[in-house]
């Protein structure tokens, strides 16, 4: 969350810009880049898979949203899928996003082949982390609810990454995950290069297939962090607001369709934030 | 039957709750739900131009029944003959404005008959004369006038909206006009 106070802001800050110096909105914009995946996890919250629908960004849809959460003042990006190294555009996309915000991309780590990483090199030098996914610390454990050869990618690419100079982060999503279990996959992320503050651990969250295969903790809206995410579909109340159950889209954390200008989904997610009782804020750890 | 998708009531978007906080609103806000904030205009001015204001709820009824019969509406004209019916008028007089034909004979107030013309002119498009007008405006003040034709337009639109959806009636609608042999 920003730091910066109301009092430190230009005397022209619009309502949104005051609404995050103030902590009320949430400083991060969400993109969903796309929907498809090369993988297929079982707690997976879009239902992805190599099958599904792209439902895609544009590259120049993303670049507009960044542009205009700078100016409406919000302070921080993340780019979401899907895979998003499915896209072609993504190395360059993320170089151009991250000249407006920080932005931190999520991956499942398996597709950076030489070839790949020497496309997203560059990005070492730009405002870009990316997140990776990384849930145990033991292959067969890891792999079962993700991949067949998950774990090896990962922990292969991670290095390559972190040698690279591009900063990584990684993601642990478990239902639960025993203390001896923990400390191994943290040496484990310590040994790969990533340092402990650049590791979180989070819930499953009961929706998408998770909820098909019965995994993960029931969450409503105010479970749930309420960054502004933009998708295909329309703007949603945070980036486990547009999952997909049995192929069909879940639509109860939409705000609007409208996507830009961005003005129009962030007034309406700071009208829905402005109204919801004091002390109503997130409570799963979830992010 | 090709028609829209409603929202489930599980998958109502947070901006659009507080119309179902009573329960199914019924067709026209469970498809407009899917655009919420299409919805969270739509809502207080359709409510403000159909709902209680200074026109009765019987005058508003019976534009509300002619117009979307004129419209060729079913959506509209069954949902709003029961509530027809609920606001005073008759079964003759239901069927008279159902009917798309001559209302003197089931309307012999005066005022109401100025009106009926009124819609029927409205409603039927093409341009407006001004002996119509004046005559509108000899039992109407300009006011009344002023939101009667905005009732009439904005059924319209609710018209052309539930026929290309094809918005389907609620039973209970159905099984009422069919007991008062309106169907
Ligand atoms: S959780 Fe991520 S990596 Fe797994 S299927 Fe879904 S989008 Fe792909």
């Amino acid at each position: 969350m920003s730091t910066e106070t109301v009092e430190s802001l230009p005397a022209e800050a619009g309502p949104i810009a005051r609404a995050v110096a103030d902590g009320v909105m949430p400083s991060r914009v969400w993109m969903y880049a796309n929907y498809h995946c090369n993988i297929q996890c079982t707690y997976c919250l879009t239902e992805s898979g190599p099958k599904v629908a792209q439902r895609a960004l544009s590259p120049e849809t993303m670049l507009a949203v960044a542009e205009q959460a700078r100016e409406l003042g919000f302070t921080d990006l993340g780019v979401t899928g899907g895979e998003t190294f499915l896209m072609p555009h993504m190395p360059d996309t993320l170089a151009a996003l991250s000249a407006n915000l920080p932005v931190v991309a999520l991956t499942n780590g398996t597709l950076f082949s030489r070839r790949l990483l020497a496309k997203v090199e560059h990005l070492a030098e730009c405002d870009v982390a990316l997140q990776i996914s990384l849930d145990r610390p033991d292959a067969d454990v890891n792999d079962e609810m993700r991949a067949p050869d998950n774990f090896r990618k990962v922990t292969q690419a991670i290095p390559d990454l972190v040698e690279r100079g591009i900063t990584v982060r990684i993601a642990t999503t478990v239902e639960s995950i025993e203390d001896n279990e923990l400390d191994r996959l943290c040496a484990l992320h310590r040994d790969l290069g990533v340092p402990d503050s650049e590791h979180i651990i989070r819930p499953i969250v009961r929706r998408g297939r998770a909820d098909t295969e019965d995994l993960g903790v029931e969450a409503v809206a105010s479970d749930l962090p309420s960054e502004l995410t933009i998708t295909d579909d329309g703007a949603f109340w945070g980036p486990f607001g547009p999952t997909v159950k049995d192929g069909v889209l879940d639509t109860d954390l939409l705000v609007t369709r409208t996507t830009l200008p961005l003005e129009t989904p962030a007034r309406a997610l700071l009208g829905l934030l402005e109204g919801r009782p004091e002390g109503a804020d997130s409570t799963l750890n979830i992010r | 039957m090709t028609t829209i998708a409603r929202v489930e009531l599980d998958q109502v978007p947070l901006l659009a709750r507080p119309y179902f906080a009573d329960g199914d609103p019924g067709p026209i806000v469970r498809s407009l739900a899917q655009v919420p904030e299409l919805l969270t205009v739509a809502l207080p001015f359709i409510g403000a131009a159909l709902g209680p204001s200074a026109i009765s709820f019987r005058a508003k009824e019976i534009v509300i029944v002619r117009t979307s019969a004129l419209a060729g509406c079913r959506f509209c004209v069954q949902t709003h003959a029961v509530v027809a019916l609920e606001a005073g008028l008759t079964s003759d007089q239901v069927a008279a404005l159902q009917s798309c034909g001559p209302t003197d004979e089931a309307f012999p107030d005066p005022r109401e008959r100025a009106l009926l013309r009124w819609i029927d002119v409205v409603a039927g498009g093409g341009p407006v004369s001004d002996d119509e007008r004046a005559t509108v405006l000899r039992s109407w003040s300009d006011h009344e006038v002023v939101e009667l034709t905005a009732v009439v337009g904005t059924t319209l639109m609710l018209n052309r909206y539930a026929t290309a959806l094809a918005l389907p009636t609620a039973p209970e609608a159905v099984e009422r006009l069919a007991q008062e042999g309106l169907l």
